[in-house]
C-alpha cells in the first residue's frame, strides 16, 4: 500500500503541472483583465493603465509570467530597456523562446513564485494572496463542516430506516421529499429561506426578525453561542438541502445493495436479532461507499458554496473567487483554483487509501 | 390423434423486458407525463398569441389573471409566454449537454475500458485531471471567454455556447462509467468469442459490448440532462449564462429576485417550472434505474 | 476487530480536521490594526461599573456591496474604497453637494482673488498656495503638515510605486515653503487645481507613518490608516465588517455626533433592502433606481437624492467600422451618416423612459453642459418623432425593400454596399442592473420599429473597457452603438471633454474618444478651455455645445439617479454626484 501511495502522489506532480498551465491560460485568456476601471471610474486612464501594467507585471507575454508565477521573478536583472521584440504573427512565440525575455526586467522582480511558496500579491489589495485567503478559508470550512455533519446527522438514519423499512410509508415520504430537494435549485431556496425567516416571520419576543439575514456573528456583541448559531441556521440549511437528499438516498441504495446480499440472509437465517443484523453487520458496509463519496466532497468544505456565500454575505473563498473572477485578479484566481485542485487529488487519493483499509477485499498494488 | 400444442411462454426480449419494469414504477410515468407535457408546451410556445420581445408598457408587472395566466414582466411581456420560451431554451441546453457528455464521455470510456493498461492510463489521467478542476469556478471563466470569442456561429447560438461549457466540464461521470462497464465486459466469454471470430475491436467495442453497458449510461444520461438545466439556471443567475432578452428559466429568475416580495410570480413560475422539469427527470430516472437493475427482478419474484 | 471502529474514527477525523481548520475564526479581528498609541487617556465613561444610566453608544450601520479593496482611493477607485477613506482621513479641499470645492486641511481656498493662484499668462503655468489648517493631528499626536503633503505628492510620482491622478502630468512640483504653507507648480494653466489632493480620491497621507518604500499604490498604511479624518478605524475583518469609532481628538469641536459606525458587506442587493426596512442597517450605498421607488413609501427609510446631477446616460456610436478606429479610411456604415445619427435620436423615447423605468428619478438631458455654472447655453431640445425619423432614414438611402422590416442601403452615403442590411450589435454593461436591461431592450424594440435591427449584448464592464490590447471593446473599435453612463466629477468638464472628443484621444489606450470623433474645431476650443477665465470658458463651453450638437457623436439621454437610502432616525446625510455618501459624515446625527 504504501507503494501505491507513493506512486499516487508522485503522479500528482505532473498532473498539477498541466493542470497549473491549463488554469493559467484559463485565467490569462478571459478576456477583459484588471486594467478596466470598475466602480464609478469606468475606465482607467493610458498612464494609470501603464502603470499598472508594470507594477501587476502584466507587460510580459504570457509564457513568461508562467514562469514567474512558478519560480518567481526576483532572480531576475533590472535594465533600463528591454530588447523590443520584433512584430509579427510569430512574435509571441519568438519571445517564449528568447531567454533574455526571462531574465531581463524593467523593474525589480520581488516574488518568490509558487514553488517557494509565493502566490503573489492580489491585484485588488496589493497583500499577498494567500493571507487573505487563509481567512476566508477559516470561514468556509467552519460553515461547510457543520453543514456536512448536519447531513450525515440527518441522512445516516433516513438512508438506513428507509432501506430498511423499504416501501414503507416512510420510505415514500422520505424518498418523495428527497426527488424534491434535488429538484430545487439551491439560489431560489436560499430566496424564499431569506424571505420566510427574516423578512416575514418575527421573534415573538423582541419583534425582530426571526432570524438574521447574513454574516457570521452580530457585530459588537461579545461572543455568544447563541449568536453564532443563528446566524448558522439559514446557511446551514440552503446547503443542507441538497446534499441530505443525496446522501440518504445514496445511502438508501447502497444498504439495499447489503441486505440483499446472501451473508446477510445467512445472519438472519442463523436467529440472529434484525437489529444487530442491520446495524452490526449490514450498516458498516453499507457505510463504506458513503465514506469515500464524502472524502471526494471533501474539496467542497474547502471551496465553499458560492451562492451560500453571496445570499448570506459570508466571507468565504466561494465569494472571495466570485469577487477576484469580476475584478480578474489573476494572482487570487490562480491561488484558490490551484489549491482547490491540489485539495481535490489529495482527497481523492484519501478516498483510495480510505476505501482500501476499510474495505479487505481491495488490494493496490 | 390429437394434436396438443404446447403452450410455449412468449418470448420476451431484454428490451420488453425493461419496457414492463419501467411502466411498473409509479414515478417514472408521472414524471414522463409531466415532461411531455412540458416540452409539449414549450414546443407549441408559437401558439402563444403574445410576443415575448415586444413590450407592452402599460401593463407592467401585472398580477396572474385570465389573459395573462402566469402575470407579466417588467416590460409588460406575458411571463407564460416567456417562460415557454425560455423552456425551450433551458430544456436545450439540458439535452444538448446530455448529447455532449456522451459524444465525449462514451468513446473515452469505451476505449480506456476495454483496451486498458497504457492507452487506460492516460485517458484516465486526463479525466482525473478534468474532474479535478472546481466546475463551478472554472465555469465562470469558460463562460466568460467562449462569449467573447469572435465566430458568429457560436455568438449566435448561445445554446450551444453554454451547453459546450457546461458539457466539456460534465463528461468525466459518463467516462468513468462506461469505463467501468467496459472493464468487467471485456473479460466475458462472449467477447473473447467473438475475437476468436475474427471480430475487429471497433466491432466489439461497438456493436458487441455496447448494448450491454448501455443501461447504467441511459440512467445516467438521463440525469445529466436535470444536473445541466440546473446549472445552467445557476450560471445565468450569477450572469455567465444566457443573455437576455432571450428567455431562460435560469436568467428569468435572476431579474425576479429582487421582487420576491412585491411580484412574486416573477420568480414563482420559472422556478416551478424549473422543479417540474428536474424532478420528472430524476423520476424517469430512477425508473431507468429500476428497469434497468437485475437485482429488482429477483425481488419482485418474491426472494428477500 | 480492528475494522469496526476505523470509519468511525476516520470520518471523525475529517470533519475534526474541517472543524478545527475554522476554530480560530471567532471573533479575531484577523487583519487587525495595530493602532499606534491612540490617545491612551481611553476614559471613556462607559467603562465605569455604576449601575446608572450609563451614556449608551450611538451607532449606525452602513451596508455597502463589496469589501473595500484599501482605504486609497485612487489606485482601484471602486468607491467602496472612497467611502472608507472619506471617515477616517482628509484632503486639501473636498467637493460638496453643489459641487463646490470646501477646504479639508486648507485653511482657505487658494484663488486668484485672494493670492493663493498666481498666473504666469506669457508662460502659461501657474502657481498655487496652499495654507494649511494649523490645529488638526493625526491620531497619534502628531500635527498634520506641509511634509505630508510633499510626502504625498512624492509618493503619487515615484516612478516605481506611485500612480497616476488626474492633473498630476501638469505638477511641476510641489514646494514646502514652511511648516503649514507649500506651493504646487503647475505647467499649464489647470482648472481642476482645487481638488488636485482633494476630492474624492485623494486625501494627504501622512509622512512619518506610510513606508514610502512600498510606495503609494501598495502601503500598508492604506490597510490600516493613520486618522486625521472624524472616525478612527477599530475594527477590519476582511470582507465581513469594518467598525470605526469617532475621532476624539477631530478638529471640529462637538463633532462627530455618531459614536460608532459599522460598515457592513452585504453583496445581495435585495438584502440590503430589507435589512434598511427592518432597521437593521442605517445606510445603503449607491441605492439604485428600482429600489428607491420601492423605498419611496416604507415608513422608516428615507431617500437622500443628489441635487447635482452627474453620470448621463449616451449611446456612443463607433464612428469607424466595426472592428478599426480610423473613422476616414473605414467609415461606419451605417453610423456614419449624421442622417443616421439625427433619425436614431429621434427614435429614442426619453421621456419614456425616464418614467417608466427610471420611476422618474431620471432627467433628460441632451448637451454636456447641463450643469451649473455652465448650463447656460441654448442647445434645443430633441424631440421625439418616430415618423419624422423613418422619414429620414429614407432620405439617406436606408430603404426596406424586400419588406423584412429592416432597412437596406439603396442609395445610402456611408459607402456602404447596396443592399446593406441595417443591423448592428448593441452593448452595454451587465454590473448596472436590470433598470438599464430594461431601458436597453426598450430602446432596442423601438429602434426596430423604425427599420434598425439590433441585437443586445451584455458585456463585463471589464470587457467593454479593458485597453486594446487586451480586447478591450470600446478601445479596439470592436463595436456598432452602445450605451452606458459617465459625467464628470466636480465643476470642471475640461479633461472630461479632452478624453471624449478630442481627436488626440481617439487614438488607442490614449483617450477616452471611443466614437473616433475627429473635429479640429472642437480641439481648438478644449484648448483654449484650460483657462481660469470663467468667462471666456463660458463662452467656449457654449460654442462647442452647438457643435456638438450639430455633429451628435454621441446621443445623450438622460441623468442617472445618485441616491443614498437611509434610516429616519439618521439625519444629515447628503448624497453628492461629485463626492461619496460619506464626505460629510462629521454632520450626521441620530435622532
Amino acid at each position: 500500500m504504501g507503494h501505491y501511495v507513493v506512486r499516487r502522489l508522485l503522479q500528482a506532480i505532473p498532473l498539477m503541472f498541466i493542470i497549473s498551465i491549463f488554469l493559467y491560460g484559463l485565467v490569462n485568456l478571459a478576456p477583459g483583465g484588471p486594467l478596466a476601471g470598475r466602480g464609478s471610474s469606468k475606465r482607467l486612464n493610458p498612464e494609470q493603465i501603464a502603470i499598472l501594467k508594470r507594477q501587476f507585471g502584466l507587460d510580459k507575454p504570457v509564457c513568461v509570467r508562467y514562469v514567474y508565477w512558478l519560480i518567481g521573478n526576483d532572480w531576475t536583472k533590472p535594465v533600463e530597456e528591454i530588447p523590443k521584440p520584433s512584430v509579427g504573427v510569430f512574435a509571441p512565440i519568438i519571445q517564449c523562446l528568447d531567454p533574455r525575455s526571462y531574465l531581463l526586467s524593467e523593474s525589480p522582480g520581488v516574488g518568490k513564485g509558487v514553488l517557494r511558496g509565493d502566490f503573489g500579491n492580489s491585484y485588488r489589495t496589493r497583500k499577498p494572496v494567500l493571507d487573505i485567503i487563509k481567512t476566508s478559508f477559516k470561514n468556509s470550512a467552519y460553515l461547510m463542516s457543520i453543514t456536512l455533519v448536519v447531513v450525515a446527522i440527518i441522512a445516516i438514519p433516513v438512508g438506513v430506516i428507509s432501506a430498511v423499512k423499504q416501501y414503507s410509508i416512510f420510505d415514500i415520504i422520505v424518498t418523495t421529499l428527497s426527488f424534491i430537494g434535488q429538484a430545487i435549485p439551491e439560489f431560489w431556496l436560499g430566496l424564499i429561506l431569506i424571505l420566510i425567516f427574516y423578512v416575514w416571520l418575527k421573534n415573538p419576543l423582541t419583534g425582530d426578525s426571526l432570524l438574521p439575514p447574513g454574516g457570521m456573528y452580530t457585530q459588537g456583541m461579545a461572543f455568544s453561542l447563541i449568536d453564532w448559531t443563528k446566524h448558522l441556521i439559514l446557511p446551514v440549511t440552503m446547503g443542507v438541502v441538497g446534499w441530505v437528499t443525496w446522501y440518504s438516498r445514496f445511502l438508501r441504495s447502497s444498504m439495499l445493495d447489503v441486505i440483499h446480499q446472501d451473508y446477510v440472509r445467512t445472519a438472519r437465517a442463523k436467529g440472529l436479532t434484525l437489529n444487530k443484523v442491520y446495524f452490526k453487520h449490514a450498516l458498516r458496509n453499507a457505510l463504506l461507499p458513503l465514506v469515500t463519496i464524502f472524502a471526494l466532497d471533501l474539496p467542497y468544505i474547502f471551496a465553499g458554496s458560492l451562492y451560500v456565500e453571496i445570499l448570506f454575505s459570508w466571507p468565504g473563498m466561494g465569494r472571495l473567487y466570485y469577487q477576484a473572477a469580476v475584478d480578474r485578479d489573476y494572482p487570487m484566481l490562480m491561488a484558490i483554483l490551484t489549491l482547490i485542485t491540489l485539495i481535490v487529488i489529495l482527497s481523492n487519493l484519501l478516498a483510495d487509501i480510505v476505501y482500501a483499509r476499510l474495505d479487505p477485499r481491495i488490494h493496490y498494488d | 390423434m390429437i394434436d396438443i400444442q404446447p403452450q410455449l411462454p412468449r418470448e420476451v426480449t431484454m428490451r420488453q423486458l425493461i419496457w414492463r419494469r419501467f411502466r411498473r414504477h409509479p414515478g417514472a410515468i408521472m414524471g414522463s407525463i409531466v415532461l411531455s407535457c412540458i416540452i409539449l408546451a414549450c414546443t407549441f410556445a408559437f401558439l402563444s398569441p403574445y410576443d415575448p420581445y415586444k413590450s407592452n408598457l402599460s401593463e407592467r408587472y401585472h398580477p396572474p389573471s385570465l389573459e395573462h395566466p402566469m402575470g407579466t414582466d417588467a416590460l409588460g411581456r406575458d411571463l407564460m409566454t416567456r417562460v415557454l420560451y425560455g423552456g425551450r431554451v433551458s430544456l436545450a441546453v439540458g439535452f444538448s449537454v446530455m448529447v455532449i457528455t456522451l459524444v465525449i464521455g462514451i468513446p473515452v470510456g469505451a476505449i480506456a475500458g476495454y483496451f486498458g493498461g497504457r492507452i487506460d492510463n492516460i485517458l484516465m489521467r486526463i479525466t482525473d485531471a478534468a474532474l479535478a478542476l472546481p466546475s463551478l469556478l472554472v465555469l465562470i471563466l469558460l463562460g466568460a471567454i467562449l462569449r467573447e470569442v469572435d465566430a458568429p456561429w457560436l455568438k449566435s447560438n448561445p445554446v450551444l455556447t453554454i451547453a459546450f461549457v457546461i458539457g466539456i466540464l460534465a463528461w468525466m461521470f459518463t467516462a468513468r462509467l462506461v469505463r467501468a462497464s467496459y472493464l468487467t465486459i471485456r473479460e466475458m466469454d462472449f467477447v473473447s468469442a467473438t475475437r476468436a471470430m475474427g471480430g475487429s475491436n471497433l466491432r466489439i467495442i461497438a456493436l458487441h459490448i455496447f448494448p450491454n453497458a448501455i443501461g447504467p449510461v441511459i440512467v445516467e444520461a438521463t440525469l445529466e440532462i436535470a444536473y445541466a438545466i440546473l446549472e445552467e439556471s445557476g450560471l445565468s443567475y450569477l450572469g455567465f449564462g444566457i443573455q437576455p432578452p432571450t428567455p431562460s428559466w435560469g436568467n428569468l429568475l435572476s431579474n425576479a429576485q429582487e421582487y420576491l416580495i412585491k411580484y412574486p410570480w416573477l420568480a414563482i413560475f420559472p422556478g416551478i417550472m424549473i422543479f417540474l422539469s428536474v424532478i420528472s427527470i430524476n423520476y424517469i430516472g430512477d425508473g431507468l434505474r429500476d428497469a434497468f437493475d437485475p437485482h429488482k427482478v429477483l425481488i419482485k419474484m418474491g426472494e428477500v | 476487530m480492528y475494522k469496526k471502529n476505523s470509519w468511525f474514527t476516520i470520518f471523525g477525523v475529517l470533519v475534526l480536521i474541517g472543524l478545527l481548520s475554522s476554530g480560530c475564526s471567532t471573533g479575531t479581528a484577523t487583519p487587525t490594526t495595530e493602532q499606534p498609541g491612540t490617545a491612551p487617556t481611553e476614559a471613556a465613561p462607559t467603562e465605569v461599573t455604576a449601575p446608572t444610566t450609563v451614556p449608551e453608544k450611538s451607532q449606525i450601520t452602513v451596508v455597502i456591496a463589496e469589501d473595500p479593496p484599501t482605504f486609497n482611493g485612487a489606485i482601484n477607485q471602486s468607491g467602496f474604497d472612497t467611502l472608507v477613506m472619506e471617515l477616517a482621513m482628509l484632503g486639501l479641499a473636498d467637493l460638496d453637494e453643489e459641487g463646490n470645492a470646501y477646504p479639508e486641511l486648507a485653511a482657505e481656498l487658494p484663488t486668484v482673488e485672494n493670492g493663493g493662484v498666481v498666473i504666469d499668462e506669457e508662460n502659461g503655468t501657474m502657481d498655487v498656495t496652499w495654507k494649511m489648517r494649523q490645529d488638526i493631528k493625526w491620531e497619534d499626536g502628531t500635527p498634520v503638515t506641509a511634509n505630508d503633503l510633499v510626502f504625498t505628492y512624492e509618493a503619487v510620482v515615484d516612478e516605481e510605486t506611485g500612480y497616476w491622478i488626474p492633473g498630476i502630468d501638469y505638477v511641476d512640483g510641489v514646494e514646502k515653503i514652511d511648516d503649514y504653507t507649500a506651493v504646487v507648480h503647475y505647467n499649464v494653466i489647470y482648472p481642476g487645481y482645487l481638488t488636485q489632493f482633494g476630492g474624492y480620491l485623494m486625501v494627504i497621507w501622512p509622512a512619518h507613518y506610510c513606508d514610502a518604500e512600498q510606495g503609494f499604490s501598495s502601503w500598508d498604511c492604506g490597510l490600516q490608516p493613520l486618522s486625521n479624518g472624524p472616525y478612527v478605524l477599530k475594527e477590519w475583518v476582511q470582507n465581513d465588517h469594518l467598525t470605526f469609532e469617532r475621532n476624539p481628538n477631530y478638529h471640529e469641536a462637538g463633532k462627530p455626533t455618531i459614536d460608532e459606525i459599522v460598515v457592513k458587506i452585504i453583496p445581495d442587493g435585495a438584502v440590503r433592502k430589507q435589512m434598511l426596512i427592518n432597521g437593521d442597517a442605517d445606510l445603503d450605498m449607491w441605492t439604485s433606481e428600482n429600489i428607491v421607488a420601492e423605498l419611496k413609501d416604507v415608513p422608516n427609510v428615507e431617500v437622500s437624492l443628489s441635487p447635482v446631477d452627474r453620470w448621463v446616460m449616451r449611446i456612443f456610436f463607433n464612428l469607424a467600422a466595426k472592428g478599426t478606429t480610423d473613422p476616414v479610411a473605414t467609415p461606419h456604415p451605417i453610423n456614419s451618416d449624421l442622417r443616421v445619427r439625427q433619425a436614431i435620436q429621434m427614435a429614442i423615447d426619453t421621456k419614456t423612459i425616464a418614467e417608466t423605468f427610471w420611476f422618474g428619478y431620471a432627467k433628460q438631458v441632451w448637451t454636456e453642459f447641463f450643469r451649473p455654472p455652465y448650463n447656460l447655453c441654448d442647445v434645443p431640445q430633441p424631440i421625439y418623432d418616430p415618423e419624422a425619423a423613418k422619414a429620414l432614414l429614407e432620405e439617406a438611402g436606408w430603404i426596406d425593400q424586400d419588406g423584412d422590416g429592416v432597412r437596406e442601403c439603396h442609395g445610402c452615403t456611408t459607402g456602404a454596399e447596396d443592399g446593406y442590411k441595417m443591423e448592428m450589435e448593441f452593448i452595454t454593461y451587465s454590473e448596472y442592473g436590470e433598470t438599464l436591461d430594461l431601458t436597453q431592450e426598450y430602446i432596442a424594440e423601438k429602434l426596430g420599429e423604425i427599420g434598425i435591427k439590433l441585437t443586445i449584448s451584455r458585456v463585463e464592464g471589464t470587457v467593454l473597457w479593458e485597453s486594446s490590447e487586451n480586447g478591450g471593446i470600446e478601445q479596439s473599435g470592436n463595436f456598432d452603438f452602445d450605451i452606458w453612463d459617465d459625467g464628470y466629477s466636480g465643476s470642471d468638464p475640461t479633461d472630461f471633454l479632452w478624453g471624449y472628443y478630442a481627436s488626440a484621444a481617439a487614438e488607442p489606450d490614449y483617450g477616452i474618444n471611443y466614437g473616433r470623433y475627429l473635429n479640429p474645431e472642437i480641439d481648438d476650443l478644449i484648448d483654449q478651455a484650460y483657462t481660469l477665465d470663467e468667462d471666456l470658458r463660458k463662452d467656449l463651453f457654449c460654442q462647442m455645445a452647438t457643435i456638438l450638437n450639430r455633429d451628435l457623436p454621441e446621443l445623450l439621454l438622460f441623468t442617472t439617479v445618485d441616491a443614498n437610502a437611509h434610516s429616519s432616525r439618521l439625519q444629515g446625510v447628503q448624497s453628492n454626484a461629485n463626492e461619496i455618501v460619506t464626505w460629510n459624515v462629521s454632520d450626521w446625527t441620530l435622532k
